[in-house]
This record gives C-alpha cells, sequence and structure tokens, in this order.
C-alpha cells in the first residue's frame, strides 16, 4: 500500500517536472512561436475537447488500435504456442516470422492501401501485421522456456498431453505472452500514427498532419500530449497485467 | 535391446562374468531379505548418451530389486550416474541396454505409480499455491475440488507445513518447497517414491529435520522408496539398503548393504558407526583408487 502511493506520487512529481522543463525550453531557451509553451496547448485541448474534436480522434485511433491488436494477439498466440510446441511447426514457420520480422509495419502502409484503401481495414491490417510477430515471438519463447521438471512431474502425476499443454505450458508461458503484448501495444501506437499521417480521414496521425498543413502548432502538440498519456496508460494497464498473472509468482517480472 | 546388450557382453568375457555375479547376489538379497516379490527390477541396465561429443556410457550393468515398502538409498560421487538411473525408472529416459520392470511388466514412459522428488525447485507450479500445488495429481484425476482440497490438506499436514497451504512457491523457503514436492507426490498415491536428492541443497539443520520427518511418513505410509544422495550418512541413516554405485563413466552398483538398525536411527550407535565406516570405505575406494 505505502509502495503504491509512493509511486504514484513519483509519478505525478515526474509529469509535473516533465511539463516544467517544457515550459522553461518553451519561455525562455527556445523561444518560437513554433514551440508553444505547456499552457496555450492545455488551453487548446480545451477548446478541442469542448467541440469534442480531440475525443473524436483520440477514439478513431484507439478503436483502430483495439480492433487490430485482438486481432493480431488471436493469430499470434495460438502459432506461437505451436510454434513452440512442436519442432516441425517451428521448422515450417520459422521463416515466415523471421522474414516478415523484419519488414516493419511502416513499410507495410503503402501495400496495406493499395489492398485495403483508405478505410479502416488498412488500419487494422497494418495494427494486426505489426502486432502478431512480436506475440509470435515472445509466445514461442515462453514455450521454449518451461522447466523441464515442470512437464516431467505433471507427466509423473498421470497427465496427459493435452493435461500437460493446457494446465503447465499454458499457465508458465503467460507472462511470456503478456510481455509480448505489451511490446506489441507500443509498436502499435507507432504503427496508427504512421498509418494515419499517410492513409486516412480521422484519428490522432491525421490531426498531427492536418495540424501541419495550417501551421495549427498547438494542435500538433495536443496530439503529442495525447499520444504520450495514451501510450502512458495502456502499458501501465499491461504491467499492472503481468504483475496480477506474474509477478507475485515470478519476482524478475 | 536385450539381444544387443547380450552380444555387447559375450565379446567381453570380464564384463560378462562380473554382473552376473551381481546379479544372483541382488537376487537373493530381495528374495531373502524382503520375502515379497519385487515391485521395480532393474535387469542389466545401461545407458550411452549419444551427443555431438561421441558416445558416453553413463551407467553399465546395473542391477537391482527393490522390494514393496524398501527404503533403497542409490549412493554414489558427482556425475557416477545416479539421476541417470532414476530418470530411467521414472521413465523419462529409456536405457540404451538391459530392462526395467514395474511390477513384471517394462517401464515405457512416466506414469502416476512412479511419483517423482526433482533435485531443485523448479518443478512446483509458480502460479498455484502450495495446497493447489499438492492437489495437483488429484486434479488431473478430475477429483472434485471440495475432496482434492481435503485430501491435500491432509498431505500438508503429513509433511508439517499446516496453514501454510495458501501460500505461493515464491513464498515457501528451500526446505518447505521440499516438503511441497514430498507431498505433492505422495497426495498422487504412488506405488513407489523416486528422489532425488531431495535435501541436497539445504543446510544441514534443515535436511536433519526433513530426514526425520521422511523417516516418519515413510514409517506412516510404508510406500517403497528409491533415494538418491552422495551423503553416506544420511543414506545409512534413512534407508534398508544402501546401494553403492563405482564412479563414471560407466557406473554400475559396486555393492548393496543392508542396514538392519531400528528406527528413527541413532546416529552416535555403534551400530550406526559400523554401516557408516562399511559404506565409507566403499567410497573412500572410489574417490581415492590407488
Ligand atoms: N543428457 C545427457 N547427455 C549426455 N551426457 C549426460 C546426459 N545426462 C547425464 N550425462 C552424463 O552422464 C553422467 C552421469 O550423470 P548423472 O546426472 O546421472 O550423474 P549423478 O550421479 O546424478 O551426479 P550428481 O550427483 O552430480 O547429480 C555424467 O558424466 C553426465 O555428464
Ligand atoms: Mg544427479
Amino acid at each position: 500500500m505505502r509502495d503504491r502511493a509512493i509511486t504514484v506520487l513519483g509519478y505525478l512529481a515526474g509529469f509535473a517536472l516533465l511539463f516544467a522543463v517544457w515550459h522553461v525550453a518553451a519561455t525562455w531557451l527556445a523561444r518560437s512561436a513554433l514551440f508553444p509553451p505547456p499552457w496555450p496547448v492545455l488551453d487548446r485541448a480545451v477548446v478541442l475537447v469542448e467541440d469534442g474534436i480531440l475525443q473524436e480522434q483520440v477514439l478513431a485511433s484507439l478503436r483502430r488500435i483495439a480492433q487490430g491488436f485482438l486481432l493480431g494477439s488471436a493469430v499470434g498466440i495460438p502459432i506461437g504456442l505451436a510454434i513452440g510446441s512442436f519442432r516441425p511447426v517451428r521448422a515450417l514457420l520459422e521463416p515466415w516470422t523471421e522474414f516478415f520480422r523484419f519488414i516493419p509495419a511502416v513499410a507495410m502502409i503503402t501495400v496495406s492501401v493499395i489492398w485495403f484503401g483508405i478505410g479502416e481495414e488498412s488500419k487494422v491490417f497494418l495494427i494486426a501485421y505489426t502486432t502478431v510477430f512480436v506475440i509470435i515471438i515472445s509466445t514461442a519463447a515462453g514455450v521454449g522456456a518451461v522447466a523441464r521438471d515442470k512437464i516431467r512431474a505433471a507427466q509423473c502425476l498421470g497427465a496427459t498431453r493435452f493435461q500437460v499443454f493446457l494446465l503447465v505450458a499454458l499457465p508458465a508461458t503467460l507472462p511470456y505472452i503478456l510481455t509480448g503484448m505489451r511490446l506489441a501495444m507500443a509498436n502499435s501506437f507507432v504503427t496508427i500514427v504512421a498509418a494515419e499521417l499517410v492513409a486516412s480521414n480521422d484519428g490522432l496521425g491525421k490531426m498531427l498532419w492536418d495540424a501541419r498543413l495550417f501551421m495549427q502548432v498547438e494542435d500538433i502538440f495536443v496530439a503529442l500530449v495525447a499520444l504520450g498519456l495514451l501510450g502512458f496508460a495502456a502499458d501501465r494497464l499491461f504491467r499492472l497485467l503481468i504483475r496480477a498473472f506474474a509477478g507475485r509468482f515470478n519476482p524478475t517480472m | 535391446m536385450g539381444g544387443q546388450a547380450r552380444a555387447i557382453r559375450a565379446a567381453d568375457p570380464g564384463a560378462r562374468i562380473v554382473p552376473l555375479a551381481r546379479r544372483l547376489h541382488t537376487r537373493t538379497r530381495a528374495a531373502g531379505g524382503a520375502g515379497a516379490l519385487a515391485l521395480v527390477v532393474l535387469d542389466d541396465v545401461g545407458k550411452t548418451y549419444r551427443g555431438r561429443g561421441g558416445a558416453y556410457e553413463a551407467v553399465r550393468g546395473v542391477s537391482l530389486d527393490l522390494a514393496e515398502g524398501e527404503f533403497v538409498c542409490l549412493l554414489g560421487t558427482s556425475g557416477c550416474g545416479k539421476t541417470t538411473v532414476l530418470n530411467m525408472v521414472a521413465g523419462f529416459e529409456a536405457p540404451t541396454a538391459g530392462r526395467i520392470l514395474l511390477d513384471g511388466a517394462p517401464v515405457r514412459g512416466p506414469g502416476a505409480e512412479r511419483g517423482v522428488v526433482f533435485q531443485g525447485h523448479d518443478s512446483l507450479y509458480d502460479w498455484l499455491t502450495a495446497l493447489d500445488n499438492i492437489a495437483f495429481g488429484l486434479r488431473l484425476r478430475g477429483l472434485p475440488k471440495r475432496e482434492r482440497r481435503a485430501r491435500a490438506g491432509h498431505f500438508l499436514r503429513l509433511v508439517g507445513l499446516d496453514g501454510q497451504g495458501a501460500k505461493h512457491p515464491a513464498e515457501l523457503s528451500g526446505g518447505m518447497k521440499q516438503r511441497i514436492q514430498i507431498a505433492r507426490a505422495l497426495a498422487a498415491d504412488p506405488r513407489i517414491l523416486l528422489m532425488d536428492e531431495p535435501f541436497g541443497a539445504l543446510d544441514a539443520m534443515t535436511r536433519a529435520t526433513l530426514q526425520a520427518e521422511l523417516s516418519r511418513i515413510w514409517a506412516e505410509t510404508r510406500k517403497t522408496v528409491l533415494f538418491i544422495t552422495h551423503d553416506i550418512e544420511e543414506a545409512v541413516a534413512l534407508s534398508t539398503r544402501v546401494a553403492v554405485m563405482t564412479r563414471g563413466p560407466g557406473g554400475t552398483l559396486k555393492a548393496l548393504i543392508p542396514v538392519d538398525l531400528p528406527y528413527p536411527r541413532d546416529r552416535t550407535s555403534d551400530g550406526f558407526m559400523a554401516v557408516f565406516r562399511q559404506v565409507h570405505a566403499l567410497i573412500h575406494a572410489e574417490i581415492h583408487p590407488q
């Protein structure tokens, strides 16, 4: 309980310091119309919220992330489990994962727009694409890291192969799956902005692009701060989940 | 497999005579000593590992009968092949020579009749509480939750951890974790308990306590036990027979020493000392060959 209070206070102080540094930098160190201090940005954010514009953009981006992320996870977790469990599957699919891993989602934007157009599908595809390989790799690594004695113990308690998978391999792999999802979530933020910059009618990326076109510097900063806060919140959520499922049992997580 | 082993032995007359003589010796001992049919039979068992570095014969010509209710310690220096023997009895690895019988049928893989207590703590399930770890084998059998909780609770008390059932393995000490392992193996009601240096990593006081408790549990449950150790005192304190191994490569049984002393054993008694000295001389010859 006291640890949590210290953490929360620390976070608040950390954010306060961040805004203080920004304020000092923008008012004294680099005074420029192109670098607004925090207060005008906050004022602008209030206006955008009152007009319902900011929420709209945030929701548009988050909806795409959620859809693509869930799709990528739903595909990636079973494939990762299969790769980690069966040698032939690994041999067959490793070329795929090792090949596509090095083609970043950003590089796939053009293909995605050609295939799926400028609508929702192209963005959801890109998020799913960027999610799936990270999750496959960390899930497979988790299966491989299950201690041999855990499996042997289950076998000599009479477990069937399916029971070993369901009751030993899967729970032992869960922390790795969640860690993969956490990394994938960070990637999703990178990808959604890039995709919306290039090809979208709404979303935070689109907001950044429009603001640049019309030289609304405050809008750019509102979008940036929104991205940072959303990413921070999503990452905390996964850390909490990892803690809940693994932290108590595994002090290294 | 047996035919192949026989052919190899026939080619080496020296190797042929020794295991045969030893086999006769174990047969008569097991039959005469316990007066019951052997639960587990190791018949001229050998294991050769083949890897990139070539072949390594870890174990050769091990013959041993374990009668029901016996407590046999397998004693030997590090690397002599003790774990290899246990892994074969457990069914984790197959012998490359000879055969292992359980109730007269060859061992084909791991099974619930053979409970294993592992050397480290890796085998415990970190995501389950101590009680749920103990109940794991019962859960596999589909026992209803209430019933398995009750049975697991019984074994939790048996290993002296009453009231600690809600803790997770990460919250338990090394000695407590080994108790959980023992309780987990016992709760599945195996015919034989295979224990691989279960107290090897514990401090001397905890080890002595757990040895005493294991003796008590063995007396209460009358399980057959195959217990691996490299601690002579531990072997003499616990077992009805001590099987001494030669050092590797090609570790094999050197002698079978009966320990006819009453439980609980007084480690300072003359009888204990005498057996200790006898076993010590055998092990000493392995550590310092002339
Ligand atoms: N999977 C394996 N592949 C190759 N060699 C192995 C393998 N397992 C064990 N060995 C070798 O077999 C020999 C016996 O190993 P084993 O683990 O049975 O020894 P041990 O008597 O249990 O030793 P300790 O008391 O140190 O645990 C060792 O020399 C070891 O290097
Ligand atoms: Mg060993």
